[in-house]
């Protein structure tokens, strides 16, 4: 007769430094109940995240001492901002200690625009005093103080300024024109007036990150432009519902940028496909003034007059995530920081916030085996987040009463608009209405 | 998506002929790389993907296929086959007319080219996981399962002993010949004996006096020893060896691994048998009342309870795979509980007319074991709630039951252990795979098989016997599941604890699908709104309001009444002479009234002759 019996390895460690053996037995009887279980340890991960959830990391320094209008990160290095505030002063901060570097008493009104240069050395600042500022970044205050490197004048109130991506040269935008400059000479390069046949301010220009000359802008009279460096000649022209504040390029996939606009919404278009957006983004409940894309290309980080900010991402029309605190005030400027991680706001109460772009994650280096259950928690999160208690879990957000309220009275007045509407094609003889879809009605005009 | 089974069947089924003769791959086609190495991407076509799994199957054959369809398909194959398939039925006729255009095309395109070239793809990348993880396995698990063989014909493995079963062991396994051993302990017999999950502790529980002790039977030492007094039914193990519940006369008790009190469950009155499921946390008992009740070992609470009403019931197992409990009855039925309906899930009328004694669910929980007064063992089908076949157990009631991880079946009876091989559970086996006769008529009262051990341990009238089974226990430990490793330590046992509590499955996730929980109901939706509306509609339905029953008048239900109020109208021979014969006196009274008298015979007249007068 043949006999065996079981025969198995000691897992005994021979000293207690040893670390201990793991063996694994894949049988799937042996590992009873596992959807069940995955779907707790599910449920769990999704509380754990809204646990961790606290996207606050602070104030830089202690803000400026009027709302805070415009901000900038360097294009080159992860570390320097800098910011203007209404009352003409443009600060410097220092993120890594969230302190202020220094306070230029820049203008004599309103900051309106600051950029870096491409080399990350200067930056310029403009405001509704009509001058144009280019600031060295080594300097302290005191020598802030007096010198500015350059100096230029328009007659009337600049709106915004831009540097371009790869030369020195840089565009404002004032209330007359659209100006081209380059710090060597005094006056603009080109000056664009009367673009479209329309006299409208332009009130945002930004540079496109690849095509070095195109410039796209935002001006009062609804539209967004975009125009020719090259030959002064103005490309294309579409007329929205209502006025875009801010319009900023992604940067992965350059043909395409999001416009932060007056009717609550963001929108994205393509450039090549002006008639109508790629996407919209929902959910402020007022103003959306400034956006600003993650260096992924993959979100954007929109500021709104209703005190939030919202994360979108690109795939959905609905925010990620929604960012407030109780004394954050409208916000005025959103900055993505350039390794992805963090949100800059800058708001009408006069601070300058730093934000975890990701609310519940970590900071600092992990180990390794907090990174893989960091990664398990995540993946099983997206795995069950179609089911009830898990998508109640994940989706929650407490958000002040006063938005909360304005959010549910947008949605009642949306139905109703839906309800009225399919009302008028039910009971339409005439075939003059019909259902038209939302991208569809973004756009008013296009003007060639 | 009925195509989908079908396909599947014919692809297994088929295996023998795409084996061989299958046509050489064209020249552009990307070249099947055998190793597995290559990567299925999204763009293989569907010839190529069909190709593949041919390739795959045909490998899988030379290998152990058993071990790829059980990684395939886990153990809800079946399961989860049977359920699709009923709800594939609500989906055959569906009302057409309810649908708009759109869904009506998606309808009819249903399995089209796209869907199945998508699913053959799909299959090809489980089914090659599915090798890769065997292959894995084969090179990672080096532990050795035990066997028992017959050389020849003439050879029976039931005929060999446990004494010449140590005698060969002690110089081959001495650790294995150090497990079979008796332990006399007569003060308070009979014996029940219980492991925990890892098989490394045991209680034994002497049920007349109540002796409880544990023992750590790697090392074969006491852990802890005390006496409470009174009759102990059952006892069990909760989450890991530091805490167990006993089942005494009057209540269930908990006590921890020092053998201190830690609980007195007074909830649980005239307990007879104790389950824990260890992934709910939830302490089961049921009693001479018949109530099976749920108690939450991490939070304390009563989860629920529940009337079986089917009497005093000492027969309860819990099924493994669903978590769902088994309890046998006096009658010879078996009922399914789960925490969540206070009606059974399932009953099972398993013997007729013989009271339950002992049953058993086998892991996979597809099969269970019922042990009836009638000397009967069936085993049945849980899938289809069927009787496959039944063995019949000569020397006694089979007392207690118990099924090894790796599907041996053990039989307590009389005072004959008696063991049936893996493939006894499937079909009827004639031979039983070992037999083990007590000495000294000594009737067993509990068998159960050490987890991870080729061991069986039974709890008989003269203390316990520890035999050794070989072929009974799993080799590969798997030491990231919850308490099942037997040598973990005591920062492990902590760890996998707070792990354990962690991942606690809630109560009403116990249901006859385990894969219910998490998953998506594949029905028509149609049908699904429909049967929500239903729902919906009965529970807003308005309570209608009883009818008020009359008042009655008092004492009109009396028989006497009834009777005599059914017989008013009915007309018979007395009933005429007595309507004449008051009619008769009425005019006599009208006429004495008159002082009519004339007619009055006289009262001196003889009372023969008076109608004369």
């Amino acid at each position: 007769m043949k006999i065996q019996t079981l025969k198995r390895s000691t897992l005994d460690r021979e000293c207690p430094s040893d670390l201990r053996r793991a063996s694994r037995n894949l049988d799937p009887t042996y590992h009873p109940l596992q959807r069940a279980r995955e779907y707790t340890r599910a449920v769990t991960s999704a509380k754990l995240e809204r646990m961790f959830a606290h996207p606050l990391i602070g104030n830089l320094g202690n803000g400026h001492r009027d709302s805070v209008t415009c901000s900038s990160l360097s294009r080159r290095s992860l570390l320097p901002l800098v910011s203007g505030s209404a009352d003409g002063t443009v600060a410097l901060w220092d993120l890594t200690s969230r302190t202020q570097v220094a306070e230029i008493p820049a203008h004599t009104r309103v900051v309106t625009g600051v950029v870096f240069a491409v080399n990350g050395e200067t930056f310029y600042s403009c405001s509704d005093d009509g001058f144009i500022h280019q600031w060295t970044l080594h300097a302290n205050s005191e020598q802030h103080k007096h010198n500015s490197i350059a100096t230029w004048r328009i007659p009337g109130s600049l709106k915004s300024i831009d540097h371009h991506w790869m030369d020195v040269s840089f565009a404002t935008a004032s209330d007359s024109a659209v100006q081209l400059w380059t710090p060597e000479r005094s006056t603009p390069l080109q000056t664009y007036s009367e673009l479209w046949g329309s006299d409208d301010t332009v009130t945002t220009v930004r540079f496109h990150p690849v095509e070095h000359h195109l410039l796209a802008g935002c001006s009062a009279d609804r539209g967004i432009g975009l125009f020719d460096t090259r030959s002064g000649v103005a490309l294309q022209k579409t007329i929205l519902r209502m006025r875009s504040n801010d319009l900023q390029w992604n940067p992965m996939e350059p043909m395409n940028f999001v416009v932060a606009n007056e009717d609550y919404n963001a929108y994205t278009f393509d450039m090549r496909k002006l008639d109508q957006p790629t996407r919209i983004y929902k959910g402020h409940t007022s103003a959306v003034m400034t956006a600003a894309w993650s260096p992924t290309g993959r979100e954007f980080a929109t500021g709104s007059y209703d005190r939030t900010i919202r994360i979108f991402s690109l795939q959905e029309g609905a925010a990620r995530d929604i960012y407030h605190t109780k004394r954050m005030q409208r916000v005025m400027t959103v900055q993505y920081t350039l390794d992805h991680k963090f949100i800059i706001s800058g708001s009408d109460e006069s601070n300058v916030r730093l934000w975890k772009a990701r609310a519940s994650e970590k900071l600092g280096q992990l180990t390794t085996r907090e990174e893989a259950a960091q990664q398990y928690r995540s993946s099983l999160v997206k795995k069950y987040q179609h089911l009830p208690e898990v998508k109640r879990i994940h989706k929650a957000r407490k958000l002040p009463k006063v938005i909360k309220n304005q959010t549910a009275q947008t949605l009642i007045m949306k139905e109703s608009a839906d309800r009225k509407q399919a009302n008028r094609v039910k009971y339409d003889r005439k075939g003059e209405h019909s259902f038209v879809g939302e991208r569809k009605k973004v756009v008013v005009k296009k003007v060639d | 998506m009925t195509k989908r089974t079908s396909k599947h069947s014919d692809g297994f089924s088929k295996k023998d002929d795409s084996s061989k003769g299958e046509p050489a791959p064209k020249s552009r086609e990307k070249e099947f790389d055998p190793d597995g190495s290559m990567k299925i991407s999204r763009g293989l076509s569907n010839k190529e993907a069909l190709l593949q799994q041919k390739q795959l199957l045909a490998k899988s054959q030379e290998k152990n296929e058993d071990a790829i369809q059980r990684q395939l398909w886990g153990v809800a194959k079946e399961t989860a086959q049977e359920r699709r398939e009923t709800l594939r039925k609500d989906d055959e006729n569906p009302n057409l007319a309810k649908l708009n255009e759109k869904q009506k095309l998606a309808l009819q395109n249903r399995g089209r080219k796209r869907v199945a070239t998508a699913l053959v793809r799909h299959e090809t990348k489980r089914l090659q996981a599915a090798v890769a993880a065997v292959d894995a396995a084969e090179i990672l698990q080096t532990e050795q399962a035990g066997l028992l063989e017959a050389e020849n014909e003439m050879e029976r493995t039931s005929g060999l002993s446990q004494v010449a079963l140590k005698r060969q062991l002690q110089h081959v396994d001495p650790h294995a010949a150090s497990n079979i051993y008796d332990l006399s302990l007569s003060q308070s017999a009979p014996y029940g004996l219980e492991y925990d999950r890892s098989g490394r502790y045991s209680i034994l529980y002497g049920k007349s006096v109540g002796h409880l002790a544990m023992m750590d039977c790697q090392s074969k030492s006491l852990v802890t020893e005390f006496t409470v007094h009174e009759r102990v039914r059952d006892a069990c193990f909760l989450q890991n060896f530091t805490l167990f519940a006993a089942a005494q006369k009057n209540h269930v008790f908990i006590y921890d691994h020092t053998g201190a009190e830690v609980h007195r469950l007074s909830d649980h009155n005239d307990p007879m048998a104790l389950q824990f499921l260890p992934y709910h946390w939830l302490l089961a008992t049921i009693g001479r009342a018949g109530w099976l009740k749920y108690q939450d070992t991490s939070t304390g609470q009563l989860v629920s309870q529940h009337r079986t009403r089917l009497g005093a019931c000492s027969v309860l197992r819990q099924n493994p795979a669903n978590a769902v409990l088994h309890a046998g009855h006096s009658n010879g039925t078996v009922t399914l509980w789960s925490p969540a309906s206070s009606q059974f899930l399932a009953k099972i009328l398993c013997h007729k007319g013989a009271a339950i004694h002992s049953l058993a669910v086998d892991r996979t929980g597809r099969t269970m074991v019922t042990g009836g007064a009638d000397k009967q063992v069936r085993v049945w089908d849980l899938r289809m709630y069927k009787e496959l076949h039944s063995y019949f157990t000569v020397g006694g009631i089979p007392t207690s039951l118990d099924i090894s991880q790796r599907g041996i079946l053990g039989i307590g009876h009389g005072c004959h252990a008696t063991f049936w091989g893996r493939e006894a559970l499937r079909e009827k086996v004639k031979d039983p795979y070992m037999h083990h006769l007590m000495g000294g008529k000594r009737p067993v009262e509990t068998l159960r098989f050490r987890p991870f051990e080729d061991v069986c341990g039974i709890g008989q009238a003269d203390g316990i016997s520890n035999i050794v089974i070989p072929g009974s226990g799993e080799p590969s430990v798997d030491t990231a599941e919850y308490n099942t490793n037997p040598m973990q330590d005591a920062k492990q046992r902590q760890e996998e604890e707070v792990r354990a509590l962690l991942d606690k499955l809630r109560p009403e996730m116990i249901a006859l699908d385990p894969d219910q929980v998490g998953g998506i109901e594949e029905s028509d939706p149609h049908k699904r709104l429909e049967r929500l509306h239903d729902l919906q509609e009965a529970a807003n339905a308005k309570a209608v309001p009883q009818k008020k029953q009359k008042t009655k008048k008092r004492g009109r239900s009396k028989i006497q009444t009834q009777l005599r109020r059914k017989h008013r109208n009915i007309l018979d021979q007395n009933t005429i002479k007595l309507r004449e014969l008051r009619e008769k006196e009425k005019l006599e009274n009208a006429n004495d009234r008159e002082g009519n008298v004339a007619h009055k015979p006289k009262e001196s007249a003889p009372a023969a002759l008076r109608r004369f007068f």
